[in-house]
């Protein structure tokens, strides 16, 4: 694997509103046209767009991309360019190794064929050999769960079944390169944990990745580096934390005014308590930072907040004002500390600078990963400090006669 | 922070351009090995269309016998009761022997026509060498053939033919109208998933085709201008040969058949490249 190459090299993808000329009539004149002049790749026409700009980016064999950003970034586009669907208008894509692409694996079954004669047809078309695919075949079944139904027609399986089915044979393709989206959520919640631990194995062997995710907390524990995309832009390309926290933070755009902007510096958020970190534990972080002598410091409050990832909400921050913490001009080394509440799960910690005056949020400085574990035990979603005691029996009033 | 982007900026000048494109040769050496390599699902493809042409049919695979055998009996009424028609060859099993091959060749063109269109779903999601779906298309006529052959060779039995030495020739003419079918499918099917007047164009073509074609009655006697034009066709040589080997027991007219190789796989080398080359395109145009 260690030949393995996913490289982009600033790609640049053009696409066009609405329909081409799709029959011959439009096509005469289309050429005509085509044959006078001879426009540059860069140029764009009327109805056309950069789908993608200037990407770069390099996966070696141990790491693991994730690519986040809104519906309609590019995201899918960039996955055809990698799995050589669609060839970039501008710049070069370089993929070198088999490629397991699990994108849609539901789709592109035969509905009339069953589960058996369908497993055979994708294997071919994934580029599994006849032996490959007869050495896998129970294997493959077993894993989708499906052995009482493999010779059943596709069409009479529903959804999750087929999911199953297709994640089932891109993942045992053995795949030298993992071009990966949105397929960690299919099937029911036990086959979601086998899917992403066999994905997981398959990553932390070494094989590298690129996965788009809308589920962050997949992004998170997966990836070793992420790239967030917005209108075909890299926006930001860091470490997933970093990543996460510059997408799910995004509402807060268009950033205030330079002067605001430039008040407080933020550096760094380091973990000061030793993992793991479980339920009802509390966190002790560092934040690391500078108020330059000019700054109305009394109108700014530096802050730490909490984020679930799984779906991107804040649980909680807090701030110096109401912790009755004074900042001065000059560095300054803030430690905070949290009680984790809150079920396991990954969550991030991010730091930011509130601007009382304008009530918003002027600055997101650097964030974090905090990976909480099961701890001592609690069910649900929020820490509520319960107490339970037994009561007189005999006193109370309710009990029947 | 950045600023979000906006979707109508250019690129800067500078960038590295797109790949360049591969010398012929390496191109003809790309086409090939990923031919090989995917051979398999070239096969199982094929399988796949097979059991699906006849899937839920009563019939089965006696459909592939009754659409030759058919034509047969109506161009042997016409061409005996109605009008006499000379051709040195009982009429029944000179006719058969030219829409079997014929039949062949117009079968897999209307199905490959849609061969890249009805597998959008796989052409817009997975990477494989696309010529793969129109050739699966030439195998499974190619069974219809083999079984529709049956049919011939009991009519060679019923009017006492006997199998001549020139027989050999069989796979040579077979192989190039093999080629010849695949350069036509290869067009075809690309034509159609760029501009979808091609499935309507692709009947009224394989109907005049056949009358431009010695399948029902011999083409050299249209004569004159448009004669020799028809000559062109190579479709004329190759069945003409078909029944010379099978059933003349001549060989082939050499000149003729020696132009229609040159053509078919001419042919098929222009259309290949030309496939290959717009291959990239089609999950965008599909």
């Amino acid at each position: 694997m260690a030949g393995a190459v996913v490289r982009l090299d600033g790609v640049w993808k053009k696409f066009r509103r609405g329909e081409r000329h799709d029959s011959l009539r439009d096509l005469i004149p289309a050429l005509v046209r085509a044959g006078f002049r001879r426009r540059p790749a860069s140029d764009l026409e009327r109805e056309e767009f950069w789908a993608l700009q200037d990407i770069s980016f390099d996966v070696p064999p141990g790491e693991a991309l994730g690519i986040i950003g809104p519906n309609g970034a590019g995201k899918t586009t960039l996955l055809r360019i990698l799995t050589r669907l669609v060839r970039p208008t501008l710049g070069r894509c370089e993929v070198r190794g088999r490629v397991g692409a699990l994108i849609d694996v539901s789709g592109g079954f035969h509905p009339d064929l069953t589960g058996r004669e369908n497993v055979h047809l994708r294997g071919a078309i994934v580029g599994m050999t006849r032996a490959e695919i007869e050495r896998d075949f129970d294997s493959i079944v077993e894993f989708a769960g499906l052995a009482d139904f493999i010779d059943t027609p596709v069409k009479r399986y529903s959804s999750g079944m087929s999911a199953r089915l297709g994640f089932s044979i891109a993942a045992h393709l053995r795949p030298e390169v993992l071009i990966i989206d949105e397929v960690l959520s299919v099937g029911d919640a036990a086959f979601q944990r086998r899917a992403f631990g066999r994905i997981e194995a398959m990553v932390k062997g070494g094989i590298p990745a690129v996965v788009v995710s809308h589920q962050l907390e997949r992004i998170a524990s997966l990836c070793t580096r992420a790239m967030l995309i917005a209108a075909g832009r890299v926006v930001h390309h860091g470490s997933p934390a970093d990543c996460i926290a510059a997408y799910v933070q995004q509402p807060s755009f268009p950033p205030a005014p330079e002067a605001v902007l430039s008040a407080v510096r933020l550096d760094r958020i380091t973990l000061r308590s030793a993992p793991p970190i479980r339920s009802g534990e509390r966190l002790v972080l560092r934040v690391t930072g500078e108020v330059p002598e000019s700054s109305e410091i009394e109108r700014r409050v530096v802050g730490v907040r909490v984020r679930d990832l799984q779906n991107g909400s804040v649980l909680f921050a807090t701030g110096t004002r109401s912790n009755g913490v004074p900042l001065a001009p000059g560095r300054f080394v803030l430690d905070a500390e949290l009680q984790m509440n809150v079920a396991p799960g990954l969550y991030a910690v991010e730091t930011y600078v509130w601007h009382r005056e304008s009530d918003r949020d002027v600055l997101n400085g650097p964030s974090t990963t905090v990976h909480v574990e099961d701890g001592a035990g609690f069910w649900g979603t929020v820490q509520f400090n319960a107490r339970m005691r037994l009561a007189d029996a005999a006193a109370d009033g309710t009990a029947s006669a | 922070m950045a600023s979000l982007p906006t979707p109508h900026s250019s690129p800067v000048p500078g960038r590295p351009a797109a790949e360049p494109r591969p010398s012929l040769r390496a191109e003809l050496r790309e086409m090939g090995a990923e031919l090989y390599e995917y051979r398999e699902l070239l096969f199982s493809m094929a399988r796949r269309d097979f059991l699906l042409r006849y899937k839920q049919t009563v019939m089965g695979i006696g459909w592939s016998i009754l659409m030759p055998v058919t034509y047969m009996l109506v161009f042997s009424l016409v061409f005996t009761r109605v009008v006499k028609l000379e051709t040195g060859l009982p009429y029944p099993i000179y006719v058969y022997a030219g829409l079997l091959p014929w039949n062949f060749f117009s079968s897999s063109l209307r199905f490959s026509v849609n061969a890249l269109v009805a597998n959008s779903g796989l052409i817009t999601k997975v990477y494989f060498p696309r010529e793969v779906l129109p050739f699966s298309v030439l195998l499974v006529s190619l069974v219809d053939f083999g079984i529709g052959a049956i049919v011939l060779a009991g009519m060679m039995v019923f009017y006492r033919v006997g199998i001549h030495p020139t027989i050999v020739l069989v796979p040579l003419i077979l192989l190039i109208q093999l080629a010849f079918t695949g350069a036509i499918a290869l067009l075809v099917s690309m034509g159609n998933l760029f501009y979808r007047d091609v499935k309507y164009l692709i009947e009224i073509v394989i109907t005049l085709w056949m009358f431009a074609t010695s399948v029902v009655y011999p083409v050299e006697r249209v004569g004159g201008q448009l004669g020799r034009l028809l000559m062109l066709n190579p479709m004329t040589p190759i069945i003409e040969a078909y029944r010379s080997v099978l059933l003349r027991g001549t060989w082939p007219e050499a000149g003729p058949l020696a132009t229609a190789a040159a053509i078919s796989f001419g042919l098929l080398l222009v259309s290949w490249v030309w496939f290959h080359r717009a291959e990239s395109q089609f999950a965008e145009r599909i």
